[in-house]
């Protein structure tokens, strides 16, 4: 127990030291911010600006209302409108390319951001024209305000008081509101829902990518030095084995306590956490256990390695199981009690990533958590035990990887 | 006391190690001997419980291997390597903390150590920038900072200058007055001539010769003659009453048939040589060594081509 433990200290503070970890301890999380954070930014910043949209309305009788509409409902921040309309030729005209013309042109000189253009049959659609095609907002917003605007007009033409329009044509928002057994009802989108096992999956993920990769590496590395002989004469293979699982795993769970302390922070200041203290402490013991098997793949996958070239093969195929949770995570999301979800929960590399999206979204049963704990916690010992002895067995071995047989006649023996 | 016995080791279809047993007493030191890819290696790995023998025993003073017994033990392996990155002394005492040495006196040895190995300069020096002889210096004060009853040492000498080499020599020699057990493999002949007390010569994973290192020359008989001469000694090999010849251009070192006598080849060499020495003696280890290897590569070939 001391030597797992000297081990385990050598690996987490050499490790800890190095300026690669905390390089990415720090990288990581500017990274995740600005993939998340800078795209909605630019997307969903308010314009600063009133923007000048033209119109050709060939009816007439739109502009005014239209006008209206967008002043009512979309003001700059300093309460200053957001748009302005401009006519540019309003009232019947057998024509309409003339006002086309006269608007291109306003367009292409920068006056305008774009143009409305409304023919005599405008039930059949009218057009947004604007050299900015991208600019979803404003179609958007145009959209709304000719919609409510077309509306109101039909029902006064049958005759509706314009103040039963309005009441008629108001909009009434939709809210998601999750039921727990207990009873308590908390107002959670799917947004939230989504985030929370979101975060546990990327957490799982970088834990086991991290820490797995590390192991590969090291184990490379007193190989490749020839350390690993002196090594094996101090201590014994699962000492030395356990010993760099925990240090290296103690070195994951460092860069997520300090990504996570970031990202709470984040999620404070933003809102709130939807987990419960249960949820948590279900979550850890699945990614605790998941991380064991995983780490203990890494291990035997990793151990008879004798070249960088060869660990980063390694490396890359574990990496790619690790992603393919991740991949199924959407269709478990939107059906967390299907068959198909249920059976994938039972695989035990694919537990912790299926509970920790399920357990969020809909608490599975008890029976069903209790049996995936005891397969996972099962599986993740017996490869600890085939990784042990793949470890003492290999571990010295230089050049010529063996193969898969000669891996299971390995674990066979006494 | 350090007893293999029987030891086995299979690797597909080559046996490397075939029933290998050997001894170390206390303040006794061990030499195991033999060529390249003997199954010296693989035969100390064995014992160390590296690798699991395919049969046979390991016993330390009667107990077989256990994770009481590896602190006992220190061992220097053939292939040398350390962390690269760290620090010396970081390194020699992460070692120590590994054999249960608690830091404070992990450290006061580490000092004492490092200042018999003129390393003392070193210690906050990164391992990388020492040269291969300080690394190796520093791998045997890891081995031995545990101060180990037993102590297994794979080619000690391998990479020392002369300087460095007697001042191995005069630790493992200081040791071995302490009691402790000591086996050490070498292919150099002459540096196991010079501090054994028993031999033990393995040549393609079998014990081909063993014994106390007198009794073993011994056995060999007085009938070797040692040449110092000016001239060619080619014709040396080819004398009848010479069994093997070892020749070296001024030197030559004879081994005689059993029943020859050392003075009839005096006249065979009057008028070819001029002759400074004339020595009778005992054979050499080294001769003894290619006498035996060389003659069972002799049968082995001539055993392929029958």
């Amino acid at each position: 127990m001391n030597k797992t433990f000297a081990v385990a200290r050598w690996e987490y503070v050499e490790k800890i030291k190095s300026k690669a970890f905390l390089l990415s301890l720090v990288l990581m999380p500017i990274i995740m911010i600005g993939f998340g954070v800078i795209p909605t930014l630019f997307a969903s910043r308010a314009d600063t600006e009133t923007k000048v949209i033209g119109i050709v309305d060939a009816t007439g009788e739109m502009t005014v209302p239209l006008a209206a509409y967008l002043d009512e409902n979309y003001k700059l921040p300093d309460g200053r409108p957001n748009y302005i309309l401009r006519p540019v030729l309003i009232g019947p005209a057998a024509d309409l390319s003339e006002g086309k013309a006269e608007a291109d042109s306003i367009v292409f000189r920068g006056e305008m951001e774009g143009y409305l253009l409304i023919p005599p049959s405008w039930e059949e659609g009218v057009d947004y024209k604007t050299q900015n095609v991208g600019n979803l907002k404003v179609t958007e917003r145009l959209l709304a305000a000719f919609r409510d605007v077309v509306v109101e007009r039909k029902l006064r033409s049958r005759g509706f008081d314009p103040s039963i329009v309005k009441e008629l044509t108001k909009q009434v928002d939709i809210r998601t509101i999750k039921i727990s057994s207990n009873g308590t009802e908390v107002a959670s989108g799917f947004g939230e829902v989504f985030f929370t096992a979101y975060v546990f999956m990327m957490m799982m993920f970088f834990l086991v990518a991290t820490s797995g990769q590390l192991l590969v590496r090291s184990m490379l590395e007193e190989k490749s030095n020839r350390v690993v002989e002196v090594l094996m004469s101090s201590a014994s293979a699962n000492d030395l084995m356990t010993g760099k699982i925990i240090g290296l795993s103690g070195l994951g769970l460092t860069q997520l306590a300090f990504w996570g302390i970031i990202g709470t922070a984040i999620s404070l200041k933003f809102g709130s956490i939807p987990i419960s203290p249960l949820h948590v402490a279900l979550t850890l013991i699945y990614l605790v256990l998941g991380y064991l098997l995983y780490a203990a793949i890494f291990v035997a996958a990793g151990a008879p390695v004798s070249t960088e070239q060869e660990a980063q093969q390694i490396t890359s195929y574990l990496t790619i199981i690790l992603v393919l949770p991740i991949a199924l995570a959407m269709p478990v999301l939107e059906n967390p009690g299907g068959l198909m979800v249920r059976i994938l929960t039972f695989i035990p590399l694919l537990t912790p990533t299926m509970m920790a999206i399920r357990i969020p979204v809909q608490m599975p049963s008890l029976t069903e958590i209790l049996l995936s704990i005891t397969l996972l916690g099962f599986s993740a010992a017996c490869m600890m035990y085939a990784a042990g002895k793949i470890f003492r067995a290999t571990i010295l071995m230089v050049g010529k990887r063996p193969s898969l047989s000669e891996l299971w006649r390995i674990i066979r023996l006494p | 006391m350090l007893t293999a016995a029987k030891l086995r080791k299979q690797f597909g279809p080559v046996l490397a190690v075939n029933d290998v047993s050997l001894e170390s007493a206390p303040g006794r030191i061990l030499g195991v001997l033999g060529p390249n890819g003997a199954g010296k290696t693989t035969t100390i790995r064995m014992i160390l419980n590296i690798i699991e023998p395919d049969g046979g025993t390991v016993h330390f003073d009667g107990v077989a291997f256990s994770e009481a017994v590896r602190n006992r033990i220190g061992y220097l392996p053939e292939e040398r390597g350390l962390y690269r990155k760290n620090k010396l002394l970081h390194a020699i005492l992460y070692f120590a903390s590994l054999r249960g040495v608690h830091a404070a006196e992990a450290k006061r040895r580490a000092y004492t150590w490092l200042e018999r190995f003129n390393l003392l300069s070193y210690y906050d020096r990164k391992i990388e920038e020492l040269s291969k002889g300080n690394q190796q210096k520093v791998q045997f004060i890891i081995a031995i900072l545990h101060d180990p009853e037993y102590l297994i040492l794979d080619e000690p000498f391998s990479g020392l200058d002369p300087l460095n080499q007697i001042i191995l020599k005069d630790i493992l020699l200081e040791l071995k007055r302490q009691g402790k057990s000591i086996i050490f493999s070498t292919h150099q002949m002459d540096q196991a001539e010079r501090l054994c007390d028993a031999i033990c010569l393995i040549n393609a994973g079998k014990v081909v010769l063993e014994g106390e290192l007198k009794e073993v020359k011994h056995r060999y008989g007085k009938n070797a003659v040692v040449l110092e001469y000016e001239g060619n000694g080619a014709f040396l090999s080819g004398l009848p009453s010479v069994k093997a010849a070892h020749v070296y251009e001024n030197y030559a070192e004879l081994l005689l048939h059993p029943d020859a006598l050392p003075d009839a080849i005096l006249p065979e060499l009057a008028g070819k040589l001029a002759l400074r020495k004339f020595e009778v003696l005992q054979p050499s280890l080294n001769a003894i060594f290619l006498e035996i290897v060389g003659n069972a590569g002799a049968a082995a070939r001539a055993e392929k081509t029958a």
